[in-house]
């Protein structure tokens, strides 16, 4: 169920589970469309001879995951602010879920802060961060 | 009394929870833990007074440490104004030993935590270093490591007899709580951490599969 | 490596001052790619035709100054990946117009992590539509990880 206002949201809900894209042809998509093409996105060999697990999903994707699961949860949301941090790679082909939990809510000012996490498959955190929004009243 | 750890908020360089919100967390999940434990990175926080919150959510608001060493980082619990002079909390290859030692003369209690990580936990250090003098506690649950992590921190510490706490590395607001410690007694203040630890009466938990 | 790096000296030399200014106009087609390929649905991101077509929130976090560090700045060697953006938005962005963005050194310091001994760098990115109004910040944080023979 999306959310429209503030009045829909109460502290500690949960978001909608969002399993994004991270197959190679959606990533390379994403860094041609950010000027951020290189090998170590778009090409498993290439990152593993750079020392890396595999291709990475660009950290500013994982970000916008995060942004993209805010928006389907409210589409009115206005974010206001998003901080991640980036724990250990998120490798391109292997499936990951964004998950979202209201952490903090100010229903004078309409902002909601979300605590949001990407994880693998194996339920272990590769990006943390947080986000702050204004839902309409 | 049971107790998270090992929490990090916006004090800490990467943490991103407000301390408020944790308290407001745990009693929104009821969580099963009566309070918790700030072990900032490299520093302690003398600044921050957390007694009004903590009367307001009826839970224990307490301070500690996280330094870092050749095995890896530590939890310091006790910490008192005269240890922090004792050494540079900020630096980042801090001398196990002058932990141990200086955390003991001044009568707070180090564990070394997520010692089954790599690079930043003991377990990994050994085979270099050798089995560290004067190690009695470690973390054996951290809510931050995976499954094979703690098994080796597990295995550490059957294998040494230290023993075992749980905290849940916590740096958001809704990773509260995954991890606690158990102590047989009531424990208000930081003296008395440092006291219970000492006294071995406590026992690790894990909550991550209910989190 | 970074053993011979001194933090504190960095700190002084180079924290806050304007490093870099950059004029970007971004492309709308391009802009949409980047907000459908994130995930975004809502037309606003998606449709360049949207009358209220707007960059999404996340995107500054993709624009590069000229340069990523201050001239003079010491060579850092060894791996360096992206430990964390942040994006404080302000006002939308609109693809079309010519946007400015201006780069400073907002931080500098160490710490260590799963892989060993980590310098941290952040940069932080403001960027400004025609009238000077402050449309969005981005920090971008950078961790050069030491080799373990290092």
């Amino acid at each position: 169920m999306s959310v429209n206002g503030i009045t829909d949201v109460e502290f500690g809900d949960t978001l909608p589970v969002f399993d994004p894209d991270t197959s190679l042809a959606n990533v390379a998509r994403f860094v041609e469309a950010a000027h951020w093409n290189a090998p170590r996105f778009t090409d498993h060999e290439a990152a593993r001879a750079e020392g890396l697990p595999g291709a990475l999903v660009p950290g500013i994707m994982s970000q916008g995951f995060l942004a993209a699961m805010i928006h389907r949860w409210a589409p009115k949301a206005e974010i206001l602010y998003v901080d991640t941090v980036f724990r250990a790679p998120v490798v391109v082909d292997q499936p990951c879920h964004i998950n979202g939990v209201v952490t903090d809510l100010d229903e004078a000012t309409g902002e909601v802060e979300i605590d949001l996490t990407v994880t693998n498959e194996a339920g272990e955190t590769r990006v943390f961060g947080t986000a702050r929004a204004r839902l309409p009243n | 009394m049971i107790l998270d750890l090992h929490t990090h908020s916006v004090v800490s360089d990467d943490g991103r929870a407000k301390v408020p919100n944790y308290c407001q967390w745990i009693r929104a999940r009821e969580l099963p833990i009566e309070g918790f434990v700030l072990t900032e990175h490299r520093q302690f926080d003398f600044a921050s007074d957390y007694s009004a919150l903590a009367r307001q959510f009826g839970l224990t608001i307490l301070k500690a440490s996280e330094v870092e060493t050749e095995y890896g980082h530590v939890l310091v619990f006790g910490v008192t104004e005269t240890l922090t002079q004792a050494f540079d909390f900020a630096d980042i290859h801090l001398p196990l030993a002058q932990v141990i030692e200086e955390s003991e003369r001044h009568g707070a209690v180090p564990v070394p935590c997520h010692p089954g990580r790599k690079r930043v936990g003991m377990a990994a250090h050994i085979d270099a270093l050798g089995v560290p003098e004067g190690v009695r506690i470690v973390e054996v649950f951290n809510g931050g490591s995976r499954g094979e992590e703690d098994r080796i921190a597990a295995a550490m510490a059957d294998e040494q007899n230290y023993r075992g706490i749980g905290g849940s590395d916590a740096h958001i607001v809704s990773h509260i709580g995954r991890c606690a410690t158990r102590f047989d007694g009531a424990v208000g203040s930081e003296g008395e951490l440092a006291e219970a630890l000492r006294g071995g009466d406590f026992e690790a938990l894990s909550y991550r599969e209910q989190a | 490596m970074s053993d011979a790096i001194d933090v504190e000296a960095l700190r002084a030399a180079y924290l806050n001052q304007v490093f870099d200014e950059v004029e970007v106009t971004l492309d709308a087609e391009e802009t949409a790619a980047y907000a459908v390929s994130c995930g975004e649905v809502a037309a606003c991101f998606t449709d360049p035709s949207d009358p209220d077509f707007q960059a999404p929130p996340t995107l500054p976090a993709r624009l590069h100054p000229s340069r990523r560090r201050p001239k003079g700045f010491p060579k850092v060697v060894g791996l360096g990946m992206d430990a964390g953006k942040a994006v404080h938005c302000h006002r939308p962005i609109r693809p079309g117009i010519k946007l400015t963005a201006k780069t400073h050194m907002h931080d500098i310091y160490t710490k260590t992590g799963r892989s060993g001994r980590m310098v941290f760098f952040i940069n932080r990115m403001e960027i400004f539509d025609p009238d000077g109004q402050l449309l969005a910040s981005a920090d971008t944080s950078s961790v050069v990880r030491e080799r373990p023979e290092q």
